[in-house]
């Protein structure tokens, strides 16, 4: 930082002319703008390495540009939900959608007590005709025809079948009465079925009518902008009186309040009078169960009717509900005719549920794997441990994905029928895509991750630890649980934190092998929820971002569902390298 | 000095039957459990590397016959070519004609269906209908997916060396410890940490749509090598600051500026650690599917890349990519023995150009390491 001699101190005296030293720059240097060039190329590379806080402000911009929007569109989407009337039909169907859960249960019920009536034999019988099925097959198929067995196990075959059919047939007629029951039981409905339909229709012609008015507004505006407005004029938009058109949905109180009462009172009867026998104490105890639960549906019916009455299309829509809506929403159902939700829950949940999976997984083998290659493995194993884990961290996640399909999926449901494997919760299972083999796959994803950032970590942990505890008498096993794992264990988990990260992050191999079923999987199955199908964030956005019109709601729903998927990652981040910098231990 | 003969005799005795090792560790149950933990620990990790050796030897196992049956003479120079590699993917037509079960490509099947509806013709007798199966992408080839792949890697790669390295060079050459600089690396920690749809994402909201570029080259390099910036700056500090500080104090204590030292004795000497730890980010930026998804990704194009009018068109147009392919094909199509050949092939394809890449990078490091000793 020589100041040039063009321009000398004014200030300060001048020494002597003669002093001045041999070796000072007297090249004035170049200077662009006032800056030196060295200066010009340290803000060069200066502004290359900003380039990172450009790009994470970037994504945050365009993720909120494109989806904000979203929870205004869903608040219209919601009102006009409750102005067409949609949202009071709804009430009345989860009324039959409650009598038809209760149908369900009946029939399960009615499954066991023909299990009861047919079993063991029915069971002895469908062994018997599996093996003379197979073994006509290879009388068939034998290079010595042998016809007088060939004949023998038909005809036996044959028996059986009349045996069976006529077992169940006999078992069915022993049903019947349970059957009328059922079936009055179902019938019993029909009056609120036929008021739902009915309704229904009308309400989902005001939402299409006011949805074509929508479209020819934009019609007039887009014609208006195009500089031609005889024809925008020529546009004809007849608004909607919605008071007037819902009075054909809500005038239709009396015949509601009419058909429940017929309904509550049918099934009542039912379950009072006509409520079949049982054979066994326990389907007693079922059938007496399902009596409570008709009981306890009926109590809602006063509560429904209340609900109808105070039910008012001006409510507005809070923002509140818009984002509720999107956060507690239980349902994501799009391109549907009657109304389209946007709920994350489904998607959440199953991200979380495959998540855990692979963390379950992951974390043994990732962390046990790096404790023994730091700690006990010898230096030509690790030499060759660490590179081929290396190397399955690059592996793909499309080719992982496709592995799923081809492979895993196809070999995990034909373990699940073994039977020494039938105290796993969930087995056996149908669908050969569910949550279970992507975790399994998301967990050779993580295992590197984990593996590398702990190793790290248990390598960082001062020797002096180490020797300490070994002089105190303390055997290997004791130093590694006691000392090592414990010292090292903020690493440790900060490695878990990014392996999630990885984890909840990772898209192809959801998207491929989660099976992609959109609902919330059934807690109720305990453990065995593994083994339902699943769809994730990561996998909604690559399934259905390719076909939705940029600028729709969906297309929005999507960017927030990203939004969302993009705050987890950070906050992740910012919890692994907290808890790193927080338990750093001091080596003293 | 001589130690007394009762001592030497004793040694003699115990040279003849040899005492234990006093220090041998003793069997017990402490000892017994230590080694079955031990052994507990060895089998997870070797059971992890199981699984990854299943599923690399599984896929190569059924992909390799698929390329090894591929090759093909032909007439004009190399005089051999492989059908697989080298030609696009065509529907694959399954039928049966005179009892025999036949499969053919897109253009062999028409060529074929002409070939027989002229010979009936001749013969007098009315056009024969074949029923026929279809399975799209299970014939021909995978080249347009490899030529886009290679495209996309080296455009991706270009820009996020450039904006990797001089970052780089800022931070481990220029920067000191200040909120600035603090805040930066914290940008780059949490830049690692997003996931790739999101990039997909931000760069069809960017790229595609507010910028206009449509699908394309050009929206898939910039996506790809923003999400591959991280890999490359953490990998170039690194290489960086590995250059011992006395190089940089000699060239500067001589009268060199900033810039010659670095451009003369810095970057040099780093540049062989840089370029082989990027490879791992080109490992990444090959095998990403799910930004280039809406990005640069098309299902099908006919046209090979270089096939373009205008020199701008190049740059806009969208392209086949491997990971893509594999993603089409395993999830679009059914999974039966038609279609077997074509999903295997071009996972094993893609696996091994991957592998070739990752496992070269890891070579190329243990190397250097022991070669640069300062």
């Amino acid at each position: 930082m020589s100041p040039a001699p063009s321009t000398p101190p004014a200030t300060q005296a001048d020494p002597a002319p003669a002093a001045a030293p041999a070796f000072a720059i007297r090249k004035a240097r170049t200077r662009v703008l006032g800056l030196t060039l060295d200066e010009c190329i340290q803000g060069f590379f200066g502004g290359n390495a900003f380039v990172a806080v450009i790009i994470l402000a970037l994504i945050t911009l365009f993720l909120f540009r494109e989806g904000a929007d979203f929870f205004g569109q869903n608040r219209d989407n919601l009102t006009i939900y409750r102005q067409a009337g949609l949202e009071y039909v709804d009430l009345i169907r989860a009324q039959e959608r409650d009598h038809t859960a209760l149908t369900r249960y009946l029939s399960d019920v009615r499954l066991q007590t023909l299990r009861h009536h047919t079993e063991p034999r029915a069971g002895e019988l469908r062994r018997d005709q599996a093996r003379l099925t197979s073994r006509i097959a290879a009388l068939r198929h034998a290079s010595t025809p042998d016809p007088a067995a060939l004949a023998e196990a038909e005809s036996s075959l044959a028996e059986t079948d009349a045996a069976l059919s006529a077992l169940l047939a006999e078992a069915n007629a022993q049903l019947a009465a349970f059957d009328s029951f059922a079936e009055r039981y179902s019938d019993a409905i029909l009056p609120l079925r036929g008021l739902v339909s009915e309704l229904g229709e009308v309400a989902v012609a005001i939402k299409e009518r006011h949805e074509n008015n929508l479209n020819f507004l934009q019609k007039r505006q887009q014609l208006l902008a195009a500089g031609r407005p005889e024809e925008a004029a020529a546009v004809q938009i007849v608004p909607i009186d919605f008071a007037a058109e819902l009075a054909a949905i809500t005038g239709a109180f009396p015949a509601y309040e009419e058909s429940a009462a017929e309904v509550a009172k049918t099934l009542e009867q039912l379950v009072a009078d006509a409520l079949p026998a049982a054979p066994t104490p326990a389907l007693s105890a079922r059938l007496e169960r399902f009596r409570q639960l008709t009981r306890d549906h009926l109590a809602t019916y006063p509560a429904t009717a209340e609900a109808l009455r105070s039910w008012t299309p001006d409510r507005p829509v809070s923002f509140g509900e818009s984002f509720t809506a999107f956060v507690f929403g239980r349902q994501w159902l799009t391109a549907s005719f009657w109304q389209d939700w946007y709920g994350v829950l489904p998607l959440f949940t199953g991200s979380v549920l495959v998540a855990s999976i692979a963390l379950a997984l992951a974390i043994p083998f990732g962390v046990g794997a790096a404790i023994y290659v730091n700690q006990l493995a010898s230096p030509a194993e690790q030499r060759a441990i660490k590179p081929t884990i290396e190397f399955i961290s690059a592996i793909p996640s499309v080719v992982l994905g496709f592995f799923g399909i081809a492979v895993l999926g196809e070999f995990l449901r034909m373990a699940s029928g073994w039977d020494w494997l039938s105290w796993f919760p969930g087995f056996p299972f149908p669908e050969r895509l569910n949550a279970l083999t992507a975790g399994c796959l998301l967990g050779l994803i993580a295992v590197p991750t984990i593996f590398t950032l702990s190793e790290d970590a248990i390598n960082n942990v001062p020797r002096a630890f180490k020797e300490a505890s070994y002089a105190l008498g303390a055997t290997r096993l004791q130093t590694i649980v006691r000392i090592i794992v414990p010292a090292a264990l903020s690493g440790i988990v900060s490695a878990v934190l990014l392996g999630l990260g990885r984890v909840i992050g990772e898209t192809m191999v959801v998207l491929l092998c989660a099976g992609n079923r959109l609902t919330i999987p059934d807690f109720s199955a305990g453990l065995g929820v593994v083994t339902q199908p699943v769809h994730t964030m990561t996998g909604i956005i690559a399934q259905e971002m390719g076909e939705v019109v940029p600028g729709s709601i969906h297309y929005r729903a999507l960017f927030v569902v990203g939004l969302l998927l993009f705050f987890i990652a950070l906050g992740l981040n910012f919890l692994a390298q907290k808890i790193v910098r927080k338990y750093k231990i001091s080596i003293g | 000095m001589n130690p007394p003969v009762s001592v030497i005799r004793s040694a003699a005795a115990e040279a003849v039957a040899p005492r234990k090792n006093p220090f041998a560790p003793r069997p017990g149950p402490a000892r017994r459990a230590e080694s079955a933990v031990a052994w507990i620990f060895r089998l997870a990790t070797y059971f992890v590397l199981a699984c990854g050796l299943f599923i690399f030897a599984s896929i190569v196992w059924k992909g390799l016959p698929t390329v090894t049956s591929a090759f093909e003479r032909t007439d004009t120079f190399p005089y051999v070519t492989n059908t697989f590699l080298f030609r696009a993917p065509e529907t694959l037509y399954v039928f049966e004609h005179e009892g025999q079960k036949r499969e053919m490509g897109d253009a062999a099947f028409r060529a074929f269906r002409e070939a027989e509806t002229a010979k009936a013709a001749a013969a007098g007798q009315p056009a024969p209908r074949f029923t026929t199966q279809t399975y799209v992408y299970a014939a021909g080839g995978i080249w347009p997916c490899i030529v886009g792949t290679v495209l996309l890697v080296v455009g991706s790669m270009t820009i996020a060396l450039t904006l990797g390295v001089a970052s780089a060079i800022y931070l481990s050459e220029y920067a000191r410890d200040t909120a600035f600089v603090r805040f930066i690396r914290l940008a780059i920690l949490n830049l690692a940490g997003v996931p790739s749809i999101v990039f997909g994402l931000f760069g069809f909201a960017m790229f595609v749509l507010f910028f206009g570029w449509n699908v394309s080259l050009l929206a898939g390099w910039f996506t790809l090598a923003f999400m591959v910036l991280p890999v490359v700056i953490t990998a170039s500090e690194e290489a960086l600051k590995a250059v011992p500080k006395g190089f940089r104090e000699g060239s500067l204590a001589l009268g060199a500026t900033k810039w010659q030292t670095i451009r003369k004795n810095v970057l040099p000497y780093a540049l062989p650690g840089i370029l082989t730890s990027s490879i791992l980010g080109i490992a990444r930026v090959a095998g990403e599917t799910a930004p280039i998804m809406f990005t640069a990704a098309y299902v099908v194009r006919d046209k090979l890349p270089w096939d373009v009018e205008k020199i701008s068109d190049f740059f806009l147009q969208g392209v086949m990519a491997l990971p893509y392919h594999i993603y089409v094909v395993s999830s679009k199509i059914p999974q039966n023995e038609y279609t077997q050949r074509v999903q295997y092939g071009t996972a094993f394809v893609f696996l091994g150009i991957v592998a070739l890449i990752a496992a070269s990078s890891i070579l190329l490091r243990n190397k250097l390491r022991g070669r640069y000793k300062w």
